[in-house]
Protein backbone atom coordinates (compact mmCIF):
# COMPACT_ATOMS: atom_id res chain seq x y z
CA UNK A 1 0.00 0.00 0.00
CA UNK A 2 1.04 3.50 -0.59
CA UNK A 3 2.61 5.82 2.08
CA UNK A 4 0.45 8.74 0.49
CA UNK A 5 -3.29 8.57 1.17
CA UNK A 6 -4.87 11.60 -0.35
CA UNK A 7 -2.97 13.37 -3.31
CA UNK A 8 -4.65 16.72 -4.68
CA UNK A 9 -3.97 18.75 -7.59
CA UNK A 10 -4.66 22.23 -8.41
CA UNK A 11 -7.85 21.91 -6.53
CA UNK A 12 -10.37 25.15 -7.13
CA UNK A 13 -13.69 26.14 -5.88
CA UNK A 14 -15.06 29.05 -6.96
CA UNK A 15 -18.73 30.40 -5.39
CA UNK A 16 -20.40 32.94 -8.18
CA UNK A 17 -18.84 35.61 -5.45
CA UNK A 18 -16.25 34.40 -4.21
CA UNK A 19 -13.35 31.74 -4.49
CA UNK A 20 -12.17 30.15 -1.69
CA UNK A 21 -10.12 27.83 -3.05
CA UNK A 22 -7.80 28.93 -5.82
CA UNK A 23 -5.32 26.17 -6.20
CA UNK A 24 -4.37 23.91 -3.85
CA UNK A 25 -1.71 21.30 -3.87
CA UNK A 26 -0.55 18.42 -1.51
CA UNK A 27 -0.05 15.02 -0.40
CA UNK A 28 -0.80 13.93 3.03
CA UNK A 29 0.77 10.22 3.96
CA UNK A 30 -1.07 7.88 6.16
CA UNK A 31 -0.08 8.52 9.91
CA UNK A 32 0.49 12.29 9.45
CA UNK A 33 -1.61 14.66 11.82
CA UNK A 34 -2.39 17.70 10.10
CA UNK A 35 -3.61 20.83 11.77
CA UNK A 36 -5.00 23.71 8.91
CA UNK A 37 -4.81 27.16 10.49
CA UNK A 38 -4.93 30.59 8.80
CA UNK A 39 -7.98 33.67 8.76
CA UNK A 40 -11.27 33.05 8.35
CA UNK A 41 -12.84 32.82 4.85
CA UNK A 42 -9.78 31.24 3.50
CA UNK A 43 -11.17 28.03 2.50
CA UNK A 44 -10.07 25.78 5.22
CA UNK A 45 -13.45 23.74 5.61
CA UNK A 46 -14.09 24.13 1.84
CA UNK A 47 -10.68 22.13 1.99
CA UNK A 48 -12.28 19.38 3.49
CA UNK A 49 -15.31 19.69 2.41
CA UNK A 50 -14.01 18.95 -1.22
CA UNK A 51 -11.64 16.39 0.03
CA UNK A 52 -15.10 14.29 1.04
CA UNK A 53 -17.37 16.10 -1.87
CA UNK A 54 -19.65 17.47 0.17
CA UNK A 55 -18.61 20.30 -2.07
CA UNK A 56 -18.08 19.69 -5.69
CA UNK A 57 -14.88 21.13 -6.89
CA UNK A 58 -14.90 23.30 -9.48
CA UNK A 59 -11.50 21.79 -11.04
CA UNK A 60 -8.65 19.94 -10.50
CA UNK A 61 -8.08 16.47 -9.09
CA UNK A 62 -8.50 14.38 -5.81
CA UNK A 63 -6.96 11.33 -5.17
CA UNK A 64 -7.74 8.82 -2.25
CA UNK A 65 -5.49 5.78 -2.54
CA UNK A 66 -4.14 6.47 -6.09
CA UNK A 67 -8.46 6.98 -6.88
CA UNK A 68 -9.35 9.91 -8.15
CA UNK A 69 -12.60 10.83 -6.37
CA UNK A 70 -14.11 13.34 -8.20
CA UNK A 71 -13.60 11.40 -11.69
CA UNK A 72 -16.95 10.83 -13.24
CA UNK A 73 -17.13 7.20 -12.86
CA UNK A 74 -15.89 7.42 -9.19
CA UNK A 75 -17.38 5.10 -6.49
CA UNK A 76 -18.18 7.88 -4.42
CA UNK A 77 -19.71 5.62 -1.72
CA UNK A 78 -16.82 3.59 -1.66
CA UNK A 79 -14.20 6.63 -1.79
CA UNK A 80 -16.24 8.33 0.90
CA UNK A 81 -16.50 4.87 3.25
CA UNK A 82 -12.66 5.65 3.79
CA UNK A 83 -13.12 8.69 5.16
CA UNK A 84 -14.77 10.13 8.66
CA UNK A 85 -15.81 13.34 9.31
CA UNK A 86 -16.81 15.30 12.13
CA UNK A 87 -18.41 18.40 12.33
CA UNK A 88 -18.94 21.79 13.66
CA UNK A 89 -22.23 20.90 14.98
CA UNK A 90 -21.79 17.47 15.98
CA UNK A 91 -24.90 16.08 13.64
CA UNK A 92 -26.12 13.46 15.57
CA UNK A 93 -29.88 12.21 15.06
CA UNK A 94 -31.48 13.57 18.40
CA UNK A 95 -34.58 10.92 18.11
CA UNK A 96 -31.61 8.18 18.83
CA UNK A 97 -29.76 7.38 22.08
CA UNK A 98 -25.93 7.61 22.12
CA UNK A 99 -25.04 4.16 21.17
CA UNK A 100 -28.02 3.88 18.14
CA UNK A 101 -26.17 6.66 16.64
CA UNK A 102 -22.99 5.17 16.42
CA UNK A 103 -24.23 1.85 15.71
CA UNK A 104 -26.81 3.47 12.46
CA UNK A 105 -24.05 3.46 10.03
CA UNK A 106 -21.66 0.41 10.49
CA UNK A 107 -25.17 -1.89 10.85
CA UNK A 108 -26.73 -0.02 7.50
CA UNK A 109 -23.43 0.60 5.41
CA UNK A 110 -20.79 -1.88 6.14
CA UNK A 111 -23.49 -4.43 7.54
CA UNK A 112 -22.06 -5.32 10.74
CA UNK A 113 -24.23 -7.50 12.98
CA UNK A 114 -26.33 -5.86 15.78
CA UNK A 115 -23.85 -7.39 18.51
CA UNK A 116 -20.17 -6.32 16.86
CA UNK A 117 -22.08 -2.48 16.22
CA UNK A 118 -23.05 -2.77 19.91
CA UNK A 119 -19.53 -3.83 21.03
CA UNK A 120 -17.44 -1.83 18.74
CA UNK A 121 -19.80 1.22 19.90
CA UNK A 122 -19.52 0.38 23.55
CA UNK A 123 -15.54 0.13 22.81
CA UNK A 124 -15.53 3.43 21.74
CA UNK A 125 -18.17 4.94 23.69
CA UNK A 126 -15.39 4.20 26.67
CA UNK A 127 -12.82 5.42 24.51
CA UNK A 128 -14.07 9.00 24.52
CA UNK A 129 -15.02 8.48 28.41
CA UNK A 130 -19.04 8.15 27.72
CA UNK A 131 -19.79 4.42 28.40
CA UNK A 132 -22.64 5.53 30.89
CA UNK A 133 -24.45 7.87 28.52
CA UNK A 134 -25.10 4.96 25.96
CA UNK A 135 -29.29 4.81 26.19
CA UNK A 136 -29.34 8.40 26.78
CA UNK A 137 -30.64 11.11 23.92
CA UNK A 138 -28.26 13.45 22.57
CA UNK A 139 -30.25 16.62 23.90
CA UNK A 140 -29.55 15.46 27.04
CA UNK A 141 -25.92 15.59 26.94
CA UNK A 142 -23.29 18.84 26.69
CA UNK A 143 -21.45 19.76 23.64
CA UNK A 144 -18.54 18.54 25.01
CA UNK A 145 -20.18 15.25 25.05
CA UNK A 146 -22.14 15.17 22.05
CA UNK A 147 -18.96 15.84 20.33
CA UNK A 148 -17.42 12.83 21.79
CA UNK A 149 -20.27 10.91 20.77
CA UNK A 150 -19.83 12.12 17.01
CA UNK A 151 -16.12 11.32 17.35
CA UNK A 152 -17.13 7.78 18.23
CA UNK A 153 -19.60 8.15 15.89
CA UNK A 154 -16.70 8.79 13.17
CA UNK A 155 -14.62 5.99 13.93
CA UNK A 156 -17.57 3.11 14.07
CA UNK A 157 -16.81 3.31 10.32
CA UNK A 158 -12.96 2.68 10.19
CA UNK A 159 -12.08 5.35 8.21
CA UNK A 160 -8.02 5.36 7.18
CA UNK A 161 -8.95 9.29 7.57
CA UNK A 162 -10.47 11.45 9.70
CA UNK A 163 -11.08 15.26 8.84
CA UNK A 164 -12.18 17.17 12.02
CA UNK A 165 -13.77 20.78 10.65
CA UNK A 166 -13.32 23.02 13.88
CA UNK A 167 -14.82 20.62 16.29
CA UNK A 168 -14.46 22.79 19.37
CA UNK A 169 -15.56 25.72 17.54
CA UNK A 170 -19.06 25.78 18.84
CA UNK A 171 -18.62 24.48 22.02
CA UNK A 172 -18.17 26.57 25.66
CA UNK A 173 -14.63 27.52 26.45
CA UNK A 174 -14.60 24.73 29.66
CA UNK A 175 -15.67 21.92 26.79
CA UNK A 176 -13.07 22.80 24.77
CA UNK A 177 -10.45 20.59 26.88
CA UNK A 178 -12.48 17.31 26.88
CA UNK A 179 -13.20 17.02 22.78
CA UNK A 180 -9.29 18.03 22.54
CA UNK A 181 -7.80 15.32 24.66
CA UNK A 182 -10.02 12.74 23.02
CA UNK A 183 -8.47 14.09 19.25
CA UNK A 184 -5.21 13.94 21.15
CA UNK A 185 -5.44 10.28 22.06
CA UNK A 186 -6.15 9.35 18.58
CA UNK A 187 -3.26 11.29 17.34
CA UNK A 188 -1.34 8.92 19.62
CA UNK A 189 -2.64 5.72 18.52
CA UNK A 190 -1.72 6.77 14.73
CA UNK A 191 -4.90 7.65 12.98
CA UNK A 192 -4.49 9.78 9.82
CA UNK A 193 -6.28 13.50 10.51
CA UNK A 194 -6.87 16.43 9.10
CA UNK A 195 -8.03 19.18 11.65
CA UNK A 196 -9.28 22.72 11.16
CA UNK A 197 -8.92 24.58 14.14
CA UNK A 198 -8.02 28.02 15.62
CA UNK A 199 -6.70 26.35 18.74
CA UNK A 200 -3.06 27.23 18.60
CA UNK A 201 -1.37 25.71 21.21
CA UNK A 202 -3.24 22.48 20.22
CA UNK A 203 -2.74 22.26 16.71
CA UNK A 204 1.51 22.81 17.98
CA UNK A 205 1.15 20.13 19.96
CA UNK A 206 -0.51 17.69 18.56
CA UNK A 207 0.36 18.08 14.84
CA UNK A 208 3.18 16.09 12.81
CA UNK A 209 2.51 19.30 9.75
CA UNK A 210 0.51 21.97 9.71
CA UNK A 211 -0.93 23.84 6.61
CA UNK A 212 -1.09 27.95 7.14
CA UNK A 213 -3.94 28.47 4.57
CA UNK A 214 -4.63 31.84 3.03
CA UNK A 215 -5.49 33.62 -0.63
CA UNK A 216 -6.69 30.17 -1.16
CA UNK A 217 -4.03 28.24 -1.45
CA UNK A 218 -1.90 26.50 1.33
CA UNK A 219 0.42 29.64 2.21
CA UNK A 220 2.78 27.60 4.29
CA UNK A 221 3.45 23.87 5.23
CA UNK A 222 6.03 22.85 7.41
CA UNK A 223 6.29 21.54 10.89
CA UNK A 224 4.72 23.04 13.99
CA UNK A 225 8.06 24.22 14.92
CA UNK A 226 8.28 25.73 11.59
CA UNK A 227 5.15 27.29 11.57
CA UNK A 228 5.01 28.57 15.26
CA UNK A 229 8.30 29.16 15.66
CA UNK A 230 10.10 29.88 12.83
CA UNK A 231 7.43 30.62 9.97
CA UNK A 232 9.06 31.52 6.61
CA UNK A 233 6.48 33.49 5.05
CA UNK A 234 5.31 37.13 5.95
CA UNK A 235 1.47 36.46 5.92
CA UNK A 236 2.19 33.93 7.91
CA UNK A 237 3.96 35.39 10.46
CA UNK A 238 1.43 37.74 11.00
CA UNK A 239 -0.66 35.13 11.77
CA UNK A 240 0.81 33.44 13.97
CA UNK A 241 1.84 36.48 16.26
CA UNK A 242 -1.66 37.64 15.93
CA UNK A 243 -0.14 40.78 14.34
CA UNK A 244 -2.33 44.35 14.03
CA UNK A 245 -1.18 45.83 10.99
CA UNK A 246 -1.58 49.27 9.85
CA UNK A 247 -0.04 50.05 6.35
CA UNK A 248 -0.27 54.17 4.77
CA UNK A 249 0.81 54.12 1.62
CA UNK A 250 2.34 57.64 0.71
CA UNK A 251 2.30 58.95 -2.98
CA UNK A 252 3.73 62.42 -2.78
CA UNK A 253 5.60 65.04 -0.59
CA UNK A 254 2.26 66.62 -0.73
CA UNK A 255 0.72 63.76 1.07
CA UNK A 256 -2.34 64.30 3.71
CA UNK A 257 0.03 64.39 7.53
CA UNK A 258 -3.06 65.13 9.04
CA UNK A 259 -5.86 62.48 7.43
CA UNK A 260 -2.83 59.68 7.57
CA UNK A 261 -2.17 60.22 11.50
CA UNK A 262 -5.91 60.29 12.03
CA UNK A 263 -6.23 56.84 10.53
CA UNK A 264 -3.00 55.85 12.27
CA UNK A 265 -4.61 57.03 15.65
CA UNK A 266 -7.48 55.10 15.36
CA UNK A 267 -5.95 52.26 14.56
CA UNK A 268 -3.67 52.63 17.69
CA UNK A 269 -7.32 52.94 19.91
CA UNK A 270 -9.09 50.49 18.19
CA UNK A 271 -6.49 47.54 18.95
CA UNK A 272 -6.10 49.01 22.51
CA UNK A 273 -2.40 50.07 21.99
CA UNK A 274 -1.03 51.12 25.11
CA UNK A 275 -0.58 55.40 25.61
CA UNK A 276 3.03 54.95 25.61
CA UNK A 277 2.41 52.49 22.31
CA UNK A 278 0.58 55.10 20.42
CA UNK A 279 2.79 57.84 21.34
CA UNK A 280 5.97 56.27 19.78
CA UNK A 281 4.46 54.64 16.85
CA UNK A 282 3.09 58.37 16.41
CA UNK A 283 6.23 60.26 17.01
CA UNK A 284 8.19 57.89 14.78
CA UNK A 285 5.15 58.14 11.97
CA UNK A 286 5.71 62.02 12.42
CA UNK A 287 10.02 62.43 13.07
CA UNK A 288 10.64 60.32 9.73
CA UNK A 289 7.66 61.44 7.56
CA UNK A 290 7.98 65.22 8.30
CA UNK A 291 11.55 66.24 9.71
CA UNK A 292 13.33 64.05 7.42
CA UNK A 293 12.34 62.38 4.23
CA UNK A 294 9.52 64.88 2.93
CA UNK A 295 11.60 67.88 3.52
CA UNK A 296 15.31 65.92 2.59
CA UNK A 297 14.74 63.31 0.46
CA UNK A 298 13.68 64.74 -2.82
CA UNK A 299 13.96 61.56 -5.03
CA UNK A 300 11.50 58.49 -3.50
CA UNK A 301 8.52 56.91 -4.97
CA UNK A 302 6.01 54.53 -3.53
CA UNK A 303 7.00 54.76 0.05
CA UNK A 304 4.69 52.51 2.77
CA UNK A 305 4.46 53.24 6.44
CA UNK A 306 4.32 49.93 8.67
CA UNK A 307 3.13 49.66 12.45
CA UNK A 308 2.61 45.96 13.28
CA UNK A 309 1.23 45.41 16.72
CA UNK A 310 1.47 42.39 18.56
CA UNK A 311 -1.41 41.39 20.83
CA UNK A 312 0.62 37.94 22.21
CA UNK A 313 3.57 40.23 23.14
CA UNK A 314 2.50 43.25 23.78
CA UNK A 315 4.83 44.43 21.63
CA UNK A 316 5.31 46.78 18.18
CA UNK A 317 7.12 47.39 15.09
CA UNK A 318 7.56 49.99 12.78
CA UNK A 319 9.17 49.85 8.88
CA UNK A 320 8.91 52.65 6.38
CA UNK A 321 9.89 51.54 2.45
CA UNK A 322 10.66 53.19 -0.32
CA UNK A 323 12.31 52.84 -3.85
CA UNK A 324 14.93 55.63 -4.99
CA UNK A 325 18.62 56.26 -4.04
CA UNK A 326 20.08 55.74 -0.83
CA UNK A 327 18.61 57.65 2.06
CA UNK A 328 18.87 56.79 5.42
CA UNK A 329 16.57 58.86 7.04
CA UNK A 330 17.83 59.42 10.53
CA UNK A 331 21.04 60.90 9.55
CA UNK A 332 19.25 63.65 8.10
CA UNK A 333 17.02 63.74 11.48
CA UNK A 334 18.08 67.25 13.74
CA UNK A 335 19.52 66.45 17.35
CA UNK A 336 15.84 66.79 18.70
CA UNK A 337 14.47 64.55 16.04
CA UNK A 338 17.15 61.92 17.11
CA UNK A 339 16.99 61.45 20.33
CA UNK A 340 13.16 61.11 20.12
CA UNK A 341 13.50 58.45 17.66
CA UNK A 342 16.21 57.14 19.74
CA UNK A 343 13.89 57.04 22.86
CA UNK A 344 10.68 55.63 21.01
CA UNK A 345 12.24 52.35 19.36
CA UNK A 346 14.85 49.82 21.24
CA UNK A 347 16.67 49.37 17.81
CA UNK A 348 16.82 51.09 14.65
CA UNK A 349 17.86 49.52 11.33
CA UNK A 350 18.35 49.94 7.83
CA UNK A 351 18.87 48.34 4.17
CA UNK A 352 19.79 49.49 1.14
CA UNK A 353 19.27 46.93 -1.61
CA UNK A 354 18.39 47.31 -5.62
CA UNK A 355 16.89 50.87 -5.08
CA UNK A 356 14.67 49.94 -2.18
CA UNK A 357 15.08 51.62 1.63
CA UNK A 358 14.27 49.70 4.19
CA UNK A 359 14.48 51.42 7.67
CA UNK A 360 12.97 49.53 11.14
CA UNK A 361 12.20 50.36 14.10
CA UNK A 362 12.27 47.69 16.56
CA UNK A 363 11.18 46.81 20.26
CA UNK A 364 9.22 50.12 20.52
CA UNK A 365 8.60 51.07 24.10
CA UNK A 366 4.95 49.88 24.88
CA UNK A 367 5.04 50.35 28.91
CA UNK B 1 -5.08 72.07 19.41
CA UNK B 2 -6.66 74.76 20.83
CA UNK B 3 -5.35 77.77 22.59
CA UNK B 4 -6.21 79.83 25.46
CA UNK B 5 -4.66 82.90 26.10
CA UNK B 6 -5.11 84.67 29.65
CA UNK B 7 -3.20 87.74 30.36
CA UNK B 8 -2.33 88.85 34.05
CA UNK B 9 -0.68 91.97 34.16
CA UNK B 10 2.60 91.16 32.27
CA UNK B 11 2.04 87.62 32.74
CA UNK B 12 0.35 85.92 29.62
CA UNK B 13 -0.49 82.74 30.09
CA UNK B 14 -0.97 80.31 26.58
CA UNK B 15 -3.39 77.00 27.75
CA UNK B 16 -2.40 74.66 25.19
CA UNK B 17 -4.97 71.36 24.31
CA UNK B 18 -4.81 69.21 22.24
CA UNK B 19 -1.17 67.75 19.77
CA UNK B 20 1.50 69.88 19.13
CA UNK B 21 2.87 68.65 15.93
CA UNK B 22 4.56 69.28 12.40
CA UNK B 23 0.77 71.04 11.70
CA UNK B 24 -0.22 72.70 14.61
CA UNK B 25 2.92 74.01 16.24
CA UNK B 26 3.00 76.97 13.47
CA UNK B 27 0.29 78.36 15.42
CA UNK B 28 1.98 78.33 18.48
CA UNK B 29 4.43 80.11 17.31
CA UNK B 30 2.74 82.61 15.96
CA UNK B 31 0.76 83.37 19.04
CA UNK B 32 3.75 83.50 20.90
CA UNK B 33 5.16 86.07 18.41
CA UNK B 34 1.96 88.17 18.64
CA UNK B 35 2.27 88.58 22.48
CA UNK B 36 3.24 92.41 22.95
CA UNK B 37 2.08 93.42 26.34
CA UNK B 38 4.05 90.50 28.55
CA UNK B 39 7.68 90.34 30.33
CA UNK B 40 7.11 86.45 31.32
CA UNK B 41 5.10 83.59 29.40
CA UNK B 42 3.47 80.95 31.68
CA UNK B 43 2.78 77.39 29.13
CA UNK B 44 0.13 75.73 30.91
CA UNK B 45 0.12 71.94 29.33
CA UNK B 46 -2.50 70.50 31.47
CA UNK B 47 -4.41 68.86 28.44
CA UNK B 48 -1.31 68.86 26.02
CA UNK B 49 -1.63 64.94 25.31
CA UNK B 50 1.67 64.98 22.38
CA UNK B 51 4.75 67.01 21.64
CA UNK B 52 7.04 66.30 18.80
CA UNK B 53 9.94 67.88 17.76
CA UNK B 54 8.43 70.28 16.13
CA UNK B 55 6.52 71.42 18.93
CA UNK B 56 10.24 72.03 20.64
CA UNK B 57 11.32 73.61 18.74
CA UNK B 58 8.59 76.38 18.81
CA UNK B 59 9.03 75.96 22.59
CA UNK B 60 13.45 76.21 22.28
CA UNK B 61 12.87 79.56 20.32
CA UNK B 62 9.90 81.19 22.96
CA UNK B 63 12.32 80.14 25.92
CA UNK B 64 15.34 82.29 24.13
CA UNK B 65 12.86 85.04 23.34
CA UNK B 66 11.83 85.36 27.25
CA UNK B 67 14.89 84.53 28.69
CA UNK B 68 15.73 88.08 27.84
CA UNK B 69 12.58 89.52 29.34
CA UNK B 70 10.75 88.08 32.51
CA UNK B 71 11.39 84.23 31.54
CA UNK B 72 8.93 81.16 30.70
CA UNK B 73 7.37 78.69 32.44
CA UNK B 74 6.22 75.46 31.78
CA UNK B 75 3.58 73.50 34.09
CA UNK B 76 1.45 70.68 34.71
CA UNK B 77 3.04 68.77 31.95
CA UNK B 78 1.43 65.17 31.65
CA UNK B 79 4.42 62.00 32.04
CA UNK B 80 4.23 61.85 28.15
CA UNK B 81 5.48 64.98 27.46
CA UNK B 82 7.56 65.14 30.58
CA UNK B 83 9.59 61.99 28.73
CA UNK B 84 10.25 63.56 25.54
CA UNK B 85 11.28 66.58 27.69
CA UNK B 86 13.48 64.03 28.99
CA UNK B 87 15.19 62.39 26.30
CA UNK B 88 15.75 65.41 24.13
CA UNK B 89 17.46 67.46 27.37
CA UNK B 90 15.06 69.92 27.50
CA UNK B 91 14.03 69.10 31.18
CA UNK B 92 17.38 70.75 31.78
CA UNK B 93 16.87 74.13 29.74
CA UNK B 94 13.21 74.92 30.10
CA UNK B 95 11.66 75.73 33.67
CA UNK B 96 9.27 73.21 34.18
CA UNK B 97 7.11 73.68 36.97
Amino acid sequence: MSDTIIKISHLRKEYPNVTPLKDVNTEIRRGEVISIIGPSGTGKSTLLRCINLLEKPTGGEIYIDGVQINAPKADVPALRRKMGMVFQSFNLFNNMSVIENIMAAPMDILHKTKEEAYNKGMELLRMVGLADKENVLPNQLSGGQKQRVAIARTLAMDPDIVLFDEPTSALDPTMVGEVLSVIRSLAKQGLTMMIVTHEMKFARNVSTRVFYMDDGIIYEDGTPEQIFDNPQKERTRRFIHRLKVFEERIGSRDFDFVAAANRLDLFCEKHNLSAKAHNNIRLIFEEMLMQSLMVHNTDWTSMTFTAEYSEDMECADVSLHYSGSRFNPIEYCDEISRSIIENAAGEYRYDYTDGINDVFFKNIACK
Amino acid sequence: MTINQIQNGTEMTLQVEGRLDTTTAPDLEKQINGIENADSLVLDFSKLDYISSAGLRVLLAAHKTFAKKGGMIVKNVNEIVLDIFDVTGFKDILNIQ
